[in-house]
């Protein structure tokens, strides 16, 4: 018998005015020592699993059907008090973002003794005690000395590490782990996971592990279940998921992921996007049926069910689903397309460098001097992409905002076209304008929500001189719509009225409107959604084809990197440490670094 | 740690003392504006020129201003402020006599503020999304609008004249003394063992402390709501729900522990402006207090005791809000250093 | 503050503002007020039955109609010297409403220029700037403004240049927090960008972002104005004693409230009214703005 199962487990809501299911007939089940990945887009209803079970649905959730049993008891029949009682115990929980999981006034030793003694634990020494071993069972260093220490003293990393500690502790019949690994650079996620892998090697412990990323899943989990609007469209074991995915949507997953190894392929970019919570009231049938490359007319009204269709492999589908879902091939092979570095380079920076010098705080405290950039040499032909990889703080943004001017700095050359645009912003603005534009990480805060995306696409036209007619900005937004494959009444809308991946597009418009001919792109699909993040990558390579446009495409995710970049340059700490053609640099790392940055991708 | 902490306080205080130097120069300017000529008040009306010349030269208004600033300084820092042109009287003197009661009132006022502030702030917070919330909600609106100095005035109407309850006049009734130790009333009272006094000039102190507090409070209720809305939404605070912990401690020790600290220090600035309130307050209660005499001075242009009377108000806040700063640093575990 | 600061980070979708914050009850019944109050300002010498200085000697120290020592013909009673309560307060408005919008005029002017140099450039400007707004606040407002009245002299220009002088702190710190938090979007620096000057990067990206703070702030500001106003009357510093205001009517009555309390008690009334009025109004325009409000 399984520690948990959902059975036919509905959570509805109403949205604009209408009821709709956030979760629909959603079937799971965790054995003990199972570790069970649940994967998915971002508003697929991963997380109203983990909240449905914790009894934390959102206000104005209420599950509307099906059975939640834990350890053979109904949980939604479970009396509140009861239910509380088992969390933390019973059922515990590793949260997305250990940074801020962890009260700040508290010492780490404070959290833990509060959390021992709920579980029982007498005595304050005893508890300390515990508290050591368990810190000490994740591998943190010192553990004694950590229980004095406040969560801002700690790393991302060590956070967490207490987190799972925690979670451990009480040895719980279930864990509930909620992208516990998507707020952590890639080399520290390798490390946690490895460290939930153990900790639940050794334990009778069911796992339920929530994230988007398949890959991750896949390597971890014995079992997925793969969730697309609310809905589980198949579950198997992780292995044959990944290798032969039988529904049409977890087919389009795995095409539209690029791989770290193999051949490199055209992504198979899905149309459009999930729908939101108030789309899934008009998609009474299959509700990827507006998105499936295979559908019929049938399927937007066919009421679906999770059929067991091989053994340990379930699918939902209205019928064919599987026999059709062959008909998705591979795209073409992209090599050769890239272009190599041989021509002059368009861009070139040269002994690059930024410090920024002790500012005070509030109490007059200098703060230490930070190397953000260290001696940085780089150099991009026409028509070429380069990689930019490194983890967060090594100093990639810095490196785009010097490019940029929107930082000055204190040494090195940066040549675009011929000219030298080293300077500050104010003396070379014109130069750099029309030659080198950024593509900005996150279009929610890059778009100002105040105007019209037709204006906001064409902003640099409103102070050209003599400045540009309004008809004529209209032309070339329409244009630059056109070439960002946006629909064209976008134009008079305002970004917040438009979807994520839309929104990155007009970002990508805005730096197209001056025609320049480098791009500098900080993390622009890391926030996407994977089918969202193919259909950009794609664009982008079709931006190159046609306009042969450079681009330096920072981004932590390699295999991103490998997809779009002929060369890659890795950096850390402020320094470039390996800098080559991306093949070879992935196939034979030399630097440390980079040798542990490819070992950790999932 | 307790050595960081310390360090950090030396710090705190070290900003201050600039800023003190600062406000005594713009006490000096605004002092230099005044139309009316401090000479020619401080002389009788019958008073040649060169009697006028003699003074200026004796006061020194003839050197550069700075030269001035450099001499008027100096005497303050000796705890020398000059001599009130309507008494007759060092300054120094004056506001000596009058800071205690001031203080009293002051200390008074914010206590209770501080003691009908926060639990209003939670019951406020508790209330969030019940129909009684925005009834609450316009009252605490109606209560911000309502000055100290009308408070002092409502609350004489309805517990002075209206009741009967109270005294709202002076620190004592009129035929009790009490010999002046410290000048602080309550401590006299106690040092000299007058029960009965101790107990009047708590009786006469309760309208004045409650108007300046009730100034307050709807500042510290709703700045206390509305950090406890912030943080109950801290991933924190459901992390510790999900650990189990039960409602009750969830916002007792998890919530409430952080939403604290900006509400602390909103009150360091607040106590500031609840110090300068009693200006009003007690010119209304005939409070024999700093207020009171810099109002008498307002009225009479008694320029050293207004500058005098100022500068101790300055002194004042910034003790208050270093106090305050002091105590957020010694609970606020975030401002030590990352290991 | 926090609150504050969220404001206009969390506005402008395409939704019309004015719309939204008609629909808001605060801001409905506030402005009914202060239009009201407007009127009376306006109409004061159409609507007041007599003229607010005419004195009555033989009536003076009246009730209001409804209490026993009422004299028919003067609605509200009269103060000490006979003069009509009801007229003193209608022309009282006109000194309440007039600082009240100078004022605020004047410290969101000042404190906003301020603020937005000091946010949106930072460094030096923004460390000058703050170290000011810390030497002003470190005066308590009723302290800081008296000795401003002294060094300036009484007069109803002088009053609002003291409020403004006073008050632009008040704007500056909190508007300034808003700015810094403005400034970190990259909506500013993608408008850098495109070429725009740092003048045209404030005025079109980030004072338009600010604009729902701004306009609370100054109702909020226009309540304190007319506190501030009322308490320098009170102590008979502001204007001069032919001009009828509020503030002077209760220290006139504060003498003989055990002969007549409603003389002390209606201009107070006059004074929270108009307080609450504005602080209503800036309360429904905060919640209109802030998104994070109203979800809860
Ligand atoms: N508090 C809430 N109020 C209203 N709608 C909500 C709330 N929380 C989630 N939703 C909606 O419910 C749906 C499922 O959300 P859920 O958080 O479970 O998605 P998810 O798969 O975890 O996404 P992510 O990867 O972004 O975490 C989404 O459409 C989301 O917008
Ligand atoms: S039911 Fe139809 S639309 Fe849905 S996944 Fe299967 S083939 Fe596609
Ligand atoms: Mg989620």
């Amino acid at each position: 018998m399984s520690l948990l199962a959902l059975k036919d487990v509905s959570v509805a809501t109403e949205a604009s005015g209408r009821r709709v299911d956030v979760l629909r007939d959603v079937s799971l089940a965790v054995g003990r020592g199972e570790l069970v990945g649940v994967v998915g887009e971002s508003g697929a209803g991963k997380s109203m699993v983990g909240r449905l079970i914790a009894s934390m649905l959102p206000k104005g959730f209420a599950p509307s059907g099906g059975s939640v049993t834990f350890l053979g008891r109904d949980l939604l029949a479970m009396p509140p008090r009861e239910r509380t009682g088992l969390l933390g115990d019973a059922i515990a929980f590793v949260p997305q973002h250990p940074m801020t999981s962890l009260n700040p006034v508290l010492s780490l030793g404070a959290q833990f003794d509060e959390h021992l003694k709920r579980l029982g634990q007498d005595g304050k020494a005893a508890r300390r005690e515990r508290a050591v071993a368990a810190l000490d069972s994740v591998h943190l260093p010192r553990p004694a000395d950590l229980l004095g220490r406040f969560p801002h003293q700690l790393s991302g990393g060590q956070c967490q590490r207490a987190l799972i500690a925690m979670a451990f502790a009480g040895k719980p019949d279930l864990i509930i782990a909620d992208e516990p690994t998507t707020a952590l650079d890639v080399i520290t996620q390798a490390r946690v996971m490895e460290l939930i892998d153990e900790l639940q090697r050794d334990s009778e412990t069911g796992l339920l592990f929530i994230t988007h990323d398949l890959r991750l899943a896949a390597q971890h989990c014995q079992r997925i279940a793969v969730m697309y609007a609310g809905e589980i469209v198949e579950t198997g074991p992780a292995a044959a998921l990944l290798g032969d995915p039988l529904h049409p949507y977890t087919r389009s997953l795995v095409a539209a992921n690029p791989g770290i190894d193999g051949p490199v392929r055209r992504l198979a970019a899905l149309p459009d996007h999930m729908p939101g919570l108030s789309g899934f009231a008009d998609l009474p049938g299959c509700r990827f049926a507006p998105r499936c490359p295979v559908r019929d007319e049938a399927c937007a009204a066919a009421r679906t069910a999770l059929t067991e269709v091989a053994p340990g492999r379930f699918v939902r589908s209205a019928g064919a689903c599987r026999e059709r879902s062959s008909l998705l091939a591979g795209q073409g092979d992209l090599a050769g397309a890239a272009v190599r570095g041989e021509a002059a380079p368009i861009l070139s920076v040269g002994g690059l460098g930024k410090t920024f010098r002790s500012g005070r705080d509030w109490l007059g405290r200098r703060r230490a001097p930070v190397v953000a950039v260290d001696e940085v040499s780089l150099d991009i032909a026409p028509g070429e992409f380069v990689g930019l990889v490194g983890e967060s703080g090594s100093g990639k943004s810095t490196v785009a905002r010097l490019l940029l001017g929107l930082e000055t700095p204190d040494s090195g050359r940066i040549v675009v076209d011929g000219q030298d645009i080293t300077g500050p912003f104010q003396r070379t603005a014109k130069q750099r304008i029309a030659l080198i534009q950024m593509i900005f990480q996150d279009p929610q805060s890059a778009l100002n929500p105040r105007q019209r995306i037709g204006r906001l696409v064409t902003q640099s036209m409103e102070v050209r001189r003599p400045p540009a007619r309004w008809p004529e900005r209209l032309e070339r937004a329409r244009d630059l719509l056109g070439q960002t494959g946006l629909p064209q009444d976008t134009i008079g809308r305002y970004p917040v009225q438009v979807s994520g991946g839309q929104r990155q597009r007009v970002n990508i418009a805005r730096a197209l409107c001056t025609a320049p001919r480098v791009l500098v792109a900080d993390e622009i699909v890391s926030g996407l959604d994977v089918s969202v993040q193919a259909q950009i990558l794609n664009l982008l390579l079709d931006m190159r084809a046609q306009m042969q446009i450079s681009m330096l495409f920072i981004s932590h995710d390699l295999s991103v990197v490998r997809y779009l970049c002929s060369r890659v340059a890795i950096m850390n700490r402020g320094r470039i440490v390996e800098q080559g053609p991306t093949e070879e640099v992935f196939r034979a790392p030399q630097h440390d670094y980079t040798k542990a940055l490819l070992a950790a991708v999932p | 740690m307790s050595g960081e902490i310390l360090s950090i306080i030396l710090r705190r205080i070290a900003v201050a003392i600039p800023l003190m130097l600062l406000v005594s120069v713009l006490v000096f300017i605004v002092l230099r504006l005044i139309p009316a000529d401090p000479v020619a008040m401080s002389m009788p009306p019958n008073a040649t020129n060169e009697d006028i010349e003699a003074l200026r030269r004796e006061m020194g208004l003839h050197l550069p201003i700075m030269h001035q600033y450099g001499i008027w300084l100096g005497h303050i820092l000796e705890g020398d402020l000059g001599r009130s042109i309507a008494f007759g009287q060092p300054v120094s003197k004056l506001i000596g006599e009058s800071l205690p009661a001031t203080i009293e009132l002051a200390a008074f006022g914010a206590l209770f503020a501080t003691a009908i502030g926060l639990p209003g702030g939670i019951l406020l917070f508790r209330l969030r999304g019940r129909p009684s919330e925005q009834a609450v909600d316009v009252g605490s609106t109606l209560m911000m609008s309502i000055p100290e100095f009308l408070w002092a005035l409502f609350l004489i109407l309805v517990f002075g004249v209206a009741l009967n309850l109270l005294p709202f006049a002076g620190r004592l009734p009129p035929d009790m003394t009490i010999p002046r130790l410290t000048g602080f009333l309550l401590l006299d009272c106690l040092l000299t063992g007058n029960l009965t006094a101790f107990l009047e000039a708590i009786r006469h102190m309760l309208l004045p402390a409650l108007a300046l507090a009730l100034g307050t409070v709807p500042l510290i209720m709703r700045l206390l709501r509305s950090s406890l809305l912030d943080v109950i939404g801290e991933d924190y605070v459901t992390m510790a729900r999900l650990r189990g912990v039960p409602e009750r401690r969830v916002i007792n020790r998890h919530a409430l522990r952080n939403a604290l600290l900006p509400t602390l220090s909103l009150m360091g600035v607040q106590f500031g402006f609840l110090f300068g309130g009693t200006l009003l307050v007690e010119v209304i209660y005939s409070y024999p207090g700093l207020g009171n005499l810099m109002v008498e001075a307002v009225r009479n242009t008694d320029l050293p005791i207004i500058q005098g009377a100022a500068l101790i108000f300055a002194l004042a806040v910034l003790t208050i809000n270093l106090a305050v700063d002091v105590v957020y640093i010694v609970v606020n575990p975030k401002l030590r250093r990352a290991r | 503050m926090s609150a504050e600061i969220a404001i206009g980070a969390a506005t402008g979708t395409g939704e019309r503002p004015l719309r939204r914050a008609l629909r808001s009850g605060r801001v409905v019944v506030g402005g009914s007020i202060l239009l009201v109050l407007l009127f009376c300002a306006i109409a004061a010498p159409l609507i007041a039955p007599y003229d607010p200085n005419e004195q009555d000697l033989l009536n003076a120290l009246k009730g209001p109609f409804w209490s026993d020592n009422a004299e028919p013909g003067f609605w509200l009673g009269t103060d000490n010297l006979g003069r009509d309560t009801l007229s003193r307060l209608i022309y009282g408005t006109r000194v309440a409403l007039f600082v009240a919008v100078c004022a605020s005029v004047g410290t969101m002017l000042v404190g906003t220029t301020l603020a937005l140099l000091a946010g949106y450039f930072g460094g030096v400007i923004d460390w000058l700037i703050s170290r000011a707004v810390d030497l002003w606040m470190s005066f308590p407002p009723v302290v800081l403004s008296l000795i401003l009245i002294v060094g300036f002299g009484v007069g109803i220009g002088n009053v609002i240049l003291a409020i403004v002088l006073v008050d632009w702190t008040r704007f500056c710190r909190v508007v300034r927090s808003e700015v810094l938090v403005i400034r970190r979007q990259n909506y500013v620096d993608a408008a850098r960008l495109s070429g725009f000057s740092h003048l045209r990067t404030m005025v079109r990206e980030v004072l338009p972002a600010a604009a729902p703070l701004i306009i609370t702030l100054m109702s909020l500001e226009m309540g304190i104005a007319v506190i501030v106003e009322a308490i320098l009357s009170f102590v008979g510093m502001s204007v001069e004693a032919s001009i009828p205001a509020w503030g002077v009517m209760i220290a006139d009555a504060r003498n003989y409230m055990y002969q007549s309390a409603w003389g002390l008690i209606l201009p107070i009334l006059a004074i929270v009214t108009t307080v609450l009025a504005f602080n209503l109004l800036g309360d429904g325009l905060r919640r209109t703005f802030d998104a994070r409000l109203q979800q809860h």
